[in-house]
């Protein structure tokens, strides 16, 4: 039987086609993979399906019913459940506030219906935390479940995942495969985005292809080949995984000592021209705050950090709080580092714009990398890969000789990663030195030259000899603290 | 503007302008005759069309300075506090400092008094913020009724009329009088600067490298920081030009309309220039429409009470629904 029929979809958002006719089925029980790359349509098409996203054209049918969604709470009525890349919860309310909320009446329950109410769904779903925690608290994997729990106490039979393995670490991952079969073994049907290929052949039943905003095919995932399902994704042949940049390593361009603010502890680090330094590590173990010392936006308690070879450029690790301005043009995103501090870009003269410089600018940064974009379109309307690329193009503008990468490909397809790794690793053979902060080990891996592991605020060197996945995920683990 | 910008305040004013036609039908008037002496009283002839263009002056002034700070994300409520500090100190200069000097000289001074007066004023909330941390909504509402009772204070007292007869300063020597433009139109040249102004703040909010790090930082101060912008150093400097520009409104106000500082100088222009910003959606430019439709119904009431025998006040009670339909529609959509 069918529970989810969309066909025909169109959906054109300012200069972009989002949807271009885009379709798909999915059958009771049945984990359906949605794959393809960033702005092929997966996120309009899931919105479409939530009533988030209102289609120019084309029917939606739950259950054989032709239906007009007008909003996530129709959506919700006839069973239809959607996790979004970007959680929806309020982090300053306890998991039993958050799982009330929405919920008819759910505001009038005094503490203790909340704190039952909470504890039945937390129990029946199998989740280990308490009702009255905080979910700021919460680690990221554990607020995916709870939303997931969120859902389906509330009657979702069709459950949407967009990307969520995105933002997990590797058993996370496994987990939450785990978690989607047993939901499929209860009957529930399941639409799980993604864009890496072997998390689709361990648990989808099915998988639809999108590219465009067109559909390219759907087959059945048992039997198929990574390659074959990769090359449907991209229309051509699949990138080779690329190698640590070899090149000469010159000076030091930054240098770190004893860099103290919670949690960091003592960390000291030197990144020199020409090479890539990797810090692996989970999320969670410092990461955002040594992003926050290198930006110059957090006060450190001691230490110092000496910036030896200017100029010094940072793609941020959350491209939509503080890597972009949403509200601005992908031209504006792109200029707004050097008109900072009093300064003027090069498309600027007398402090003011000139125009036609500053589309040419655009556009070249654009063709280069492939948005999917026109100059001035607002960057909030673009999907989180185009997102990502304005970042690094802005990076990149003025040839930094230190070049500071945050997870640059986190939420990225498979292209968008190639091509995005390919640029980091040019910088690296131009001389610049690259500081990689990632919680890839794959990246970490493809990229790196020299490898230390973050954990609880301290850095750990990796020796070149232990540059084995086995090894740094141990550290990762906390192997050398022990 | 693009297009699709102008579809919210049309529908805000369309609106008001229905349940405005309801609520005269209900005080028993014709609307079609209340409203057509409203638009007569405003441009029906010179007088009328003189009377809202200097209304329009003020708030035009405002207007754009609330739009740029707003822009920005400072909520500077203080639009008529600095237009009181702005007339005061102007007032200082004509009567008291420099009352002998040349025209030349001298109104560009009083202007100028005005317009650093205002930004002072601002610069208060500013320094307010930046060192204590006080939201600026709070700061300048608070200065409001200082610089208020200050212009009291000061036409009972130092910049009383010599005389000493009624609470009000000397009259302005004709050198600090803004002089008239050229034309039939009997209007002060202050409109004119009124008019200009605006494309200044429009160039300066999209066509400037500083307007970028503004809107910025309104959007958002996160991400700004961590190009490299201070979003504080952006705070102090849109609130003294917001100061600055609704100063050198109350220094138009004594030197082209006036003529003298007493209390009540202004009819909550201050105030009005907030709903001219948000009439505006925040773009300089629609200021210009925006404080005409204002200055429009303050001018053309007094004709609708004596034509269609319609209380006055009825144009505050349009003037709030404007307000409140273009804060309903200016309201940006969450959903796709």
């Amino acid at each position: 039987m069918l529970r989810v029929e969309l066909t025909e979809l169109r959906k054109r958002f300012g200069s972009v086609q989002a949807l271009d006719g885009a379709g798909l089925e999915i059958a009771a029980g049945e984990v359906h993979a949605l794959l393809g790359e960033n702005g092929a349509g997966k996120t309009t098409l899931v919105r479409a399906l939530y009533g988030v996203v209102r289609p120019d054209s084309g029917s939606i049918r739950i259950d054989g019913e032709l239906v007009q969604l007008r909003g996530p709470r129709d959506a919700l009525e006839l069973g239809v459940g959607l996790v979004h890349q970007h959680f929806m919860l309020v982090p300053e309310l306890s998991v039993a506030e958050n799982l009330a909320l929405g919920e008819r009446g759910g505001l009038l329950l005094g503490p203790r219906a909340l704190r039952s109410h909470a504890a039945g769904i937390l129990e029946r779903y199998d989740l280990g935390f308490r009702p009255d925690l905080r979910v700021g608290e919460l680690s990221v994997a554990q607020k995916q479940r709870l939303e997931i729990a969120r859902a389906l106490s509330r009657g979702v039979e069709i459950l949407v995942l967009d990307e969520p393995t995105a933002v997990l670490v590797p058993s996370e991952i496994d987990s939450l495969l785990e978690l989607l079969s047993r939901l499929r073994e209860q009957g529930c049907s399941v639409l799980f985005i993604s864009h890496k290929l072997d998390e689709i052949t361990a648990v989808c039943d099915r998988v639809t292809v999108l590219r465009n905003g067109r559909n390219v095919a759907t087959r059945e995932v048992p039997g198929i080949e990574l390659r074959e399902l990769g090359e449907l994704m991209v229309g051509s042949e699949l990138p080779p995984p690329g190698q640590p940049p070899r090149t000469q390593v010159g000076p030091v361009v930054l240098r770190a000592r004893g860099l103290t603010t919670p949690p960091l502890v003592g960390v000291d680090l030197e990144l020199r021209a020409g090479e890539v330094f990797a810090i692996a590590g989970i999320d969670g173990n410092g990461q955002t705050p040594l992003e926050e010392v290198l930006a110059g936006v957090r006060v450190l308690e001691s230490g110092s950090l000496e910036l030896v070879q200017p100029p010094l450029a940072l793609i941020s690790g959350d491209r939509q709080r503080t890597g972009l301005v949403l509200g601005l043009g992908l031209d504006e995103n792109l200029v707004l580092e050097e008109a900072a501090r009093g300064g003027a870009p090069p498309e600027y003269r007398f402090g003011l714009v000139r125009p036609r410089e500053l589309r040419r600018s655009a556009s070249a940064a654009i063709e280069r990398l492939g948005i999917r974009a026109a100059p001035d379109d607002p960057v909030r309307t673009l999907s989180g890969g185009n997102q990502q690329k304005i970042c690094v193009a802005r990076a990149l503008r003025r040839d930094p000789c230190a070049l500071i990468a945050v997870n640059p490909t986190r939420g990225l397809d498979v292209r968008a990663t190639a091509q995005v790794r390919d640029e980091l690793r040019a910088q690296a053979e131009r001389g610049a030195g690259l500081l990689l902060i990632s919680t890839d080990l794959d990246e970490v891996l493809e990229l790196a030259n020299r490898i230390a592991v973050l954990f609880r605020g301290q850095l750990y060197p990796v020796a070149p000899a232990e540059h084995t996945r086995e090894r740094i995920g141990e550290l990762m683990l906390g192997g050398a603290a022990a | 503007m693009r297009r699709a910008e102008l579809v919210a305040p049309v529908a805000a004013i369309l609106a008001a302008l229905a349940l405005s036609a309801l609520l005269l039908l209900l005080l028993g008037a014709n609307p079609v005759d209340a409203l057509g002496a409203l638009v007569k009283g405003a441009f029906g002839d010179r007088l009328a069309l003189e009377n809202t263009l200097v209304r329009m002056a003020p708030l035009l002034l405002i207007g754009a300075g609330i739009s740029i700070a707003f822009r920005c994300g400072v909520w500077n409520i203080g639009g008529e506090g600095q237009l009181y500090a702005g007339a005061l100190v102007a007032t200082w200069v004509a009567t008291r400092l420099l009352p002998g000097a040349e025209a030349v000289l001298l109104v560009p001074l009083v202007l100028l008094a005005g317009a650093a007066a205002g930004a002072l004023w601002g610069g208060i909330a500013a320094g307010l913020r930046v060192g204590r941390g006080v939201s600026e909504v709070l700061s300048t509402i608070l200065l409001n009724f200082i610089a208020v009772l200050g212009v009291a204070w000061a036409v009972h007292g130092p910049l009383q009329e010599l005389s000493g007869a009624y609470p009000q300063s000397d009259t302005f020597p004709a050198a600090a009088r803004l002089p008239m433009l050229p034309g039939s139109l009997r209007v002060h040249a202050g409109v004119l600067l009124a008019m200009v102004l605006p494309v200044a703040i429009w160039i300066l909010l999209f066509r400037s490298a500083a307007g970028l790090r503004l809107r910025a930082v309104g959007l958002s101060p996160e991400a700004s920081r961590y190009a490299g912008i201070y979003p504080l150093r952006e705070t102090v400097r849109v609130l003294l030009i917001s100061g600055g520009l609704a100063g050198l409104a109350g220094a138009v106000e004594v030197s082209g309309v006036t003529g003298r500082l007493f209390e009540n100088l202004s009819p909550g222009y201050g105030f009005t220039g907030i709903a001219v910003a948000l009439l505006a959606r925040l773009h300089p430019l629609g200021v210009l429409p925006a404080a005409l439709l204002f200055a429009a119904l303050a001018s053309g009431s007094g004709a609708m009470q004596r034509i269609a025998g319609v209380p006055a006040v009825t144009v505050q009670v349009i003037e709030a629904f404007v307000i409140f339909f273009s804060v309903g529609f200016a309201l940006p959509r969450r959903n796709g």
